[in-house]
């Protein structure tokens, strides 16, 4: 690669690569354009789920979090992700091992045991923040990277939760009515639309979704029926798991509530890859559960 | 010399001087874990309720996060691990971002949970996380389907992770072992089968 691409360590998750690889294929080759080269980092595992996994052990999500950091620090290379949830397991530890040293020596004690230790000597960035980010890439360097605009296409932008809240640990600002991922969306030539509250979970986090699925689709039907009050044609978001509820959620929704959406969703990377000219086969689209023919009708 | 004030009573004057709540089954030592796990000051919160009216799930169920923070100051142990409502948080931190003491009940029922697991109560699809992780070292493995569709689009079959690179897991393995975390999961998950 020429000297001018920033290399990063691409920390995959779970979601992305072994349930939405397009997601996976498209940050790689999205990113390309736009100066940012992903190298595989070796051996990862999963963040492990906040939620799910944190929930029961919060020391076990310090350590597992821990040797997947230590494994880009080897590489001598910050990470970047693509998903809400390995962010705040691979931001938060890196972030709270590097200020709170008791929770470091614990950490280090049984990295020992196979001999790893974090030393903190890297960041982690989600990609969509390096994209809006002026000093690496921007909102232009995007636009400008786009040759089919979404031109004509209404499209509800979905923030999630892990990456921006907490918001007092995090360096997001407002938590409230953020407005930066509606610029993304509209340098794609897209229109973002705004909608009955943007910012409310999806409903999949936490482990709910496998504990109470009735409850967790019942809040992602909130969700969708105010995203199609505003005559949204897709969702687009920045986390897999937000994907894999909205998307197989209309399927579950379907069959549980007897309500319909057929409202595509993909993920902001998907949506970067039609718009810098991928084809749908290129980006798997034939994997997701709601059908994403009528979006791609109207740009292709 | 002032005068001391005196209820003659020994037993009671000794409560007195225990600032900690007192109900038969409150366990003051319950507070102390939650602050140390949640890494908040759980006990100055003052029940005003932005939390509840914050969350998500508390429309469609029973589950009141302003009660758990309640339990917690109270330190009704027994009351807070037993409540099913605990698995209920999404964790999406709405609460945590508009408390008006700057405290993360969030992270409150994050420690609770911790907690509940010591004592056995979980619900069983995080065990099955737990077994996941052990085995392949992800929560969500890859599967055929999924691996076909990699190799169309031009990725390797499995991605560069354990998948591919399966001598990291008897790391991951050790780690959990070192917390004996898969061992209490399986145990939990067989007592239920029983």
């Amino acid at each position: 690669m020429s000297g001018n691409m920033r290399q990063y360590a691409f920390f995959l998750g779970c979601i992305a690569p072994n349930r939405y690889p397009g997601c996976e294929a498209a940050a790689i080759k999205t990113s390309e354009k736009l100066g940012i080269e992903l190298l595989p980092l070796k051996g990862a595992s999963c963040c492990p789920a906040p939620g799910a996994f944190g929930a029961i052990d919060l020391k076990v999500w310090y350590a597992l979090a821990a040797r997947n950091l230590v494994l880009a620090e080897e590489m001598n290379m910050d990470i970047t992700l693509i998903c809400n949830g390995c962010y705040k397991s691979i931001w938060e530890v890196n972030h709270i091992l590097k200020h709170n040293d008791e929770l470091r020596d614990g950490v280090n004690e049984v990295l020992a045991e196979v001999d790893m230790e974090f030393k903190g000597s890297i960041d982690v960035w989600h990609l969509i923040e390096l994209y809006y980010d002026e000093k690496i890439c921007g909102v232009e360097k995007v636009r400008a990277s786009v040759t089919r605009p979404l031109t004509g296409t209404k499209i509800a932008p979905h923030y999630g939760c892990h990456l921006l809240k907490p918001k007092k640990e995090r360096h997001f600002g407002d938590t409230e009515n953020p407005m930066w991922f509606e610029e993304l969306i509209d340098a794609l030539g897209a229109e973002s639309v705004q909608y009955r509250n943007k910012m409310q979970c999806c409903g999949a986090g936490g482990g709910v979704r496998g504990f109470d699925l009735t409850h967790s689709l019942d809040i992602t039907n909130e969700k969708l029926i105010n995203v199609q009050e505003v005559g949204a044609d897709a969702i687009t978001e920045f986390c897999p798991f937000c994907q894999l509820q909205y998307d197989r959620g209309q399927v579950e929704i379907a069959e549980k509530f007897g309500q319909v959406y057929d409202l595509p969703v993909l993920h902001y990377n998907e949506l970067l890859g039609l718009a810098q000219g991928m084809t749908p086969q290129e980006l798997a689209l034939d994997l997701h559960a709601v059908d994403c023919k009528t979006f791609l009708e109207k740009i292709l | 010399m002032a005068r001391v004030k005196d209820y003659g009573n020994a037993e009671l004057e000794e409560k007195l001087q225990d600032t900690s709540y007192y109900a038969d089954d409150a366990n003051p030592q319950f507070l102390e874990d939650v602050k140390k796990l949640s890494r908040t000051a759980a006990n100055m919160c003052f029940q005003c309720g932005t939390c509840t009216g914050s969350c998500p799930s508390a429309p469609r169920s029973s589950y009141r996060i302003r009660l758990f923070m309640r339990r917690g100051v109270l330190g009704l142990e027994k009351e807070a691990l037993n409540d099913p409502d605990l698995w209920l948080c999404t964790t999406c931190y709405s609460c945590t971002d508009r408390c008006p003491r700057d405290l993360a009940p969030t992270d409150v029922i994050m420690a609770m949970r911790n907690l509940a697991f010591k004592v056995d109560i979980v619900p069983r699809n995080f065990l099955k996380t737990v077994q996941l992780i052990y085995k392949t070292g992800h929560g969500v493995p890859n599967n055929d389907v999924n691996r076909a569709a990699r190799v169309k689009l031009g990725l390797p079959a499995d991605p560069p992770t354990t998948h591919s690179y399966p001598e990291f897991i008897p790391g991951i393995q050790k780690i959990m072992d070192f917390y004996k975390m898969k061992e209490n999961a399986d145990r939990i998950l067989s007592e239920g089968e029983q």
